[in-house]
């Protein structure tokens, strides 16, 4: 999603603004005269600063030109149409359906459905798909959990390791 | 000499080649998986090291980390997942490569140049580990204050976009690491009353989320890249010889940097790889070349990446200090086999001691045929078709986030940070910098304060010890430099014109 | 795989085989029958995690099942801290826990104190010593408890961990058994004990109280010297080191401890069962070694034991935090 450098300009000052007074608002700490304030103080003006100067074009010359990709990416950004821009915010919503659902169904199921929407959504074909979400999780779940430890969740189905 | 031979002894049976060549296989292996790390990597073998004999048990640890500190840098080239804070300093490069269709060529240099830098560091380690001690020990929060300083303003060089971009993700990544409660105050700030932000934020997971999450995120929306052509790499090695040839110099001045930065305990490893990056660039006969598949700028992170690595063993060894996670487990298990750190390790232990040199000669030499297996095995990735390929790595990053502390919270992070890094790289913000303010905030705040508490407030000490004068002039001279050439340049630009 | 109902996975599961479907049945059922999670509230790498290493391995020797180690990390160790208290109490999720129980509650951190836990077992306490730099005029602790006293507040800089951390609360207490305000020696806070011991032979600051265990490495390399440690009896390991008590008459002990827990209400015979386990671990030879090794004090206390020790140290840390003004909410 690009965005003109005055907007994310200003919305840096913005959050620069809030961290500075976000920072104010902490107490001093007894025995330190530079309290645990003054750095987020430091760091929001300097953040005011610096959006200010993007949203005034400064600097800008340094920048390449980059290309805005057209609209071409087969599966879901196709589907969409003109909404296709909203496919790129797929991943960190399945990263968070895992973070949600991973307990209660388990890490095998989680994980192949997970492997079936973003697949589906990057234009892979069936048998493509359905190779990957049969195959990958057992392995993951094999190298993870049986070699490396790693707790994942049980859930529903239990493997044998 | 007697001690040599001794060493010699001690290395060569058959319990510390096993304890060699399998902890070598094991490190490349888990260093290669995105998310593990090579301190994961290091503290589950700590179990196995109670029943092994003292050198075979230093041997496992020093091997292990070697190894997964290499191949850490695979999945960062292949797949643009970074295995260290360290590695980010050049995974857009290297990244670059591998698009380029020189995926082999950039992980060649990272192994070459990785081996090279360990062999060196391990040289300065016999040669001068004393005289680094001394300089590391005489380094007190006003020097590490500078140092951090120094490495922060790495941030606008590593980047390839406007200066002010890369201040303000930088600035960014620093109100990142504003988070939690480990700062010298110990307030909790901006944790909004969650128990998880309580900690701070780590590293690691925003690392996986602005650089892969975000490479994914871009994915679902562009088009599919023309195949990345499959040139047959005869030797990887032959390509390196000449590497080495065309870039002696960066060479030679990542490993300098690499064992003065690594020898000093809590800056180390991080921070060498960053500053070398950016050495490289700013004396770069070609630093617009950086950044786009360019192998200058690998040559010398890469050295000094794995020189630093060997720097930690010094304060490691002579003092008991850590220079990083890796060598703070290290140093457990040394005292567990008897070899105390101490001077007296050098005199009393010397065989041992010699013996330890011997490994890391050995694993960083072994690290070569290793590699070349590991390189050509995992270059097969690339050949997994897009749609397949990026579901896989979304299911990585879960697991690799979960896995760094068991906590799913770190996967929310990932998401977070997945949006964070595509916002900023479309719109021209560089996220290397990001993540270098993340890494250094916290050595920056707290060296700060603790100095100030120190001098009463007084801001003279911060230039009137010996080495903090040198590094404040030379932060100052950097931060000024461009500024100066700024001046010169519209001084003159108008002349030429009239 | 084409029904997704609770009861059709578990029966696919059980009829193939591949599913340990067995729960502890009441009474006196065996324990354990499947393997134990042990959650470590600190990262890979540490002091703890390395405890509670040997910990698992002698366990699993001990009791035959698998005692796997499991880092939760976050939050300054309340998320791991919370892991274990909300786990089912059926004994196979137990943990390591750490004096900053009996910290962060005072800190209004966290709900979570030592009451939020079936006490298992004391392992291991290092009580704090007084450090100075190699070079310093005070040959011993009651030259340096003098020149502090006789110093102006906040002359005098001394580190060891971060702002409100143990070694912070231990010299504030000494402090105060000395009859002087906790902030009269400055605290410079560092993150952790080994960057303090580097800055104490950098000359940063005068004073560093850490465990003796932290801090020997620098001391055997002749830069810095131990003058007391604040303990009730000498430490075999360091033995020339005196208490506070012998050269002071300060009787002033805190220590940071390591201990073993699960979650409330674990049933009494799995309880002892596991307290009896870690008792023999606990006088294994294997321990031993393993703690000599690396310096950590041995300090044992069954579960009646930890939860006396809780109580005391609890009592001790919250006047010491109230003293240093750093109890909120």
């Amino acid at each position: 999603m690009h965005l003109s450098d005055r907007v994310t300009g200003l919305f840096l000052a913005l959050l620069g603004s809030l961290a500075f007074w976000g920072g104010s608002l902490l107490p001093a700490v007894p025995g330190q005269d530079v309290g645990p304030a003054a750095f987020p103080m430091v760091i929001g003006a300097g953040l005011v600063l610096c959006g200010i100067m993007i949203a005034a074009g400064i600097g800008h010359s340094f920048e390449a030109a980059e290309s805005e990709e057209d609209d071409q990416a087969p599966g879901l950004a196709q589907h969409l149409g003109r909404m296709g821009w909203l496919a790129a915010f797929l991943p960190p919503v399945l990263l968070i359906f895992y973070v949600l659902v991973a307990n209660a169904l388990g890490f095998l199921l989680t994980a192949a459905i997970i492997l079936l929407i973003s697949a589906r959504a990057l234009g892979a074909t069936w048998p493509m798909t359905i190779g990957t979400v049969l195959l990958a999780p057992p392995f993951v779940h094999l190298i993870f959990f049986r070699l490396l430890r790693v707790p994942l969740p049980d859930g529903l189905l239990t493997m044998p390791w | 000499m007697n001690s040599l031979l001794e060493a010699i002894a001690m290395v060569s049976t058959v319990e510390v080649a096993i304890a060699i060549l399998a902890s070598a296989v094991y490190g490349m292996v888990i260093g290669a998986l995105p998310g593990l790390t090579a301190t994961m990597a290091t503290a589950l073998l700590v179990p196995i090291t109670f029943y092994l004999s003292p050198i075979a048990a230093v041997a496992t640890i020093i091997t292990s980390s070697a190894m997964a500190i290499f191949s850490g840098d695979i999945p960062g080239c292949l797949m643009r997942i970074p295995g260290t804070p360290a590695s980010a300093a050049y995974t857009d490069e290297s990244y670059a490569m591998t698009r380029k269709g020189q995926a082999e060529l950039a992980l060649g240099a990272s192994l070459w140049f990785s081996a090279i830098g360990g062999i060196v560091g391990t040289v300065a380690l016999m040669v001068m580990a004393p005289a680094l001690a001394e300089i590391a020990l005489s380094f007190s929060t006003f020097e590490y204050f500078w140092l951090s300083l120094l490495g922060l303003m790495c941030a606008t060089l590593v980047a390839r976009s406007s200066p002010i971009k890369a201040i303000a993700a930088a600035l960014l990544g620093l109100l990142v690491a504003c988070v939690g409660i480990e700062n010298p105050g110990g307030v909790p700030r901006f944790t909004f009353g969650n128990t998880d932000l309580l900690g701070g934020i780590e590293p690691l997971p925003a690392l996986v989320g602005v650089f892969a999450v975000s490479e994914i995120m871009r994915a679902m929306v562009s088009p599919l890249p023309p195949p990345i052509p499959s040139r047959k790499f005869g030797s990887i090695l032959a390509g390196q010889i000449d590497l080495t040839r065309r870039f002696q110099k960066q060479m030679w001045r990542g490993n300098i940097i690499g064992v003065l930065i690594g020898a000093l305990p809590g800056a180390g490893a991080d921070m060498a790889a960053w500053v070398a990056y950016a050495t490289s660039k700013r004396f770069s006969k070609t630093p617009e070349k950086f950044g786009t598949g360019h192998p200058e700028g690998l040559v010398e992170s890469g050295a000094a990446n794995n020189s630093a690595l060997a720097g930690g063993w010094v304060p490691a060894l002579l003092f008991g200090i850590p220079g990083d996670t890796i060598t703070a487990i290290a140093i457990g298990v040394l005292y567990m086999k008897g070899l105390n750190p101490g001077p007296t390790l050098f005199t009393e232990k010397a065989s041992s001691m010699y013996a330890l040199y011997i490994v890391f000669i050995l694993a960083n030499l072994l690290m070569l045929p290793l590699g070349i297996l590991m390189i050509r095995v995992s270059r097969h990735v690339l050949k997994v078709p897009r749609a397949v390929a990026m579901p896989l790595i979304l299911l990585l990053c879960a697991v690799g986030a979960f896995a760094i502390g068991n906590n799913p919270f770190a996967v929310v992070l990932v998401a977070v940070f997945g949006i964070v890094g595509y916002m900023m790289e479309r719109n021209g913000y560089p996220v290397a910098a990001l993540v270098l303010g993340v890494v250094m905030g916290t050595m920056v705040e707290q060296n700060l304060v603790s100095s100030l508490i120190k001098s009463d407030g007084d801001i003279l000490p911060f230039i009137e010890r010996p080495i903090s004068t040198g590094l404040a002039a030379l932060t100052m001279t950097a931060l000024l430099w461009p500024v100066a050439v700024w001046i010169i340049r519209r001084l003159r630009s108008p002349e030429r014109a009239r | 795989m084409n029904t997704f109902t609770r009861r059709g996975a578990l029966t696919a599961g059980a009829l193939a085989g591949l599913a340990p479907l067995a729960r502890p049945a009441f009474g006196q059922a065996r324990y354990p029958i499947r393997p134990v999670q042990v959650i470590v509230p600190w990262g890979a790498g540490g002091g703890t995690d390395a405890t509670a290493r040997i910990v698992a391995a002698l366990l699993e020797k001990e009791m035959g099942q698998p005692f796997n180690v499991v880092n939760r990390t976050g939050g300054s160790g309340v998320v791991g801290h919370s892991a274990i208290a909300q786990a089912a109490p059926d004994g196979y999720t137990i943990g390591m826990i750490t004096v900053e129980i009996c910290m962060m509650h005072w800190q209004g951190l966290t709900e979570l104190k030592r009451t939020s836990y079936t006490p298992l077992a004391l392992m291991n306490e290092d009580p704090p010593g007084v450090q100075v730099n190699a070079t310093s005029p005070y040959r011993d602790i009651k030259a340096l408890a003098d020149a502090i006293k006789a110093s102006r507040p906040g002359q005098f800089k001394a580190s060891g961990t971060g702002q409100g951390g143990i070694w912070h609360l231990a010299l504030a207490g000494w402090l105060g058994a000395m009859g002087l305000r906790a902030d009269h020696v400055r605290w410079v806070p560092s993150n952790g004990a080994a960057p303090a011991m580097q800055d104490l032979a950098a000359g940063g600051v005068d004073i560093v109280t850490c465990s003796v265990p932290e801090a020997r490495a620098i001391i055997e390399a002749g830069r810095a010297r131990s003058l007391a440690i604040m303990a009730p009896e000498r430490n075999p390991q360091f033995a020339t080191v005196p208490t506070l008590n012998e050269s002071l008459g300060i009787n002033y002990s805190v220590g940071a401890w390591r201990g073993m827990a699960a979650p409330l209400n674990l049933p009494a015979p799995i309880a002892q069962q596991l307290t009896a386990a870690m008792q023999k671990v606990w006088n294994s030879q294997e321990f031993k070694d393993f703690m000599n090794a690396r310096g950590f004090g041995m300090k044992w206390g069954d579960a009646e034991g930890l939860a006396k020790h809780m109580e005391q140290t609890d009592a001790t840390l919250g006047a010491a935090m109230r003293e240093a003004g750093l109890v909120r909410g």
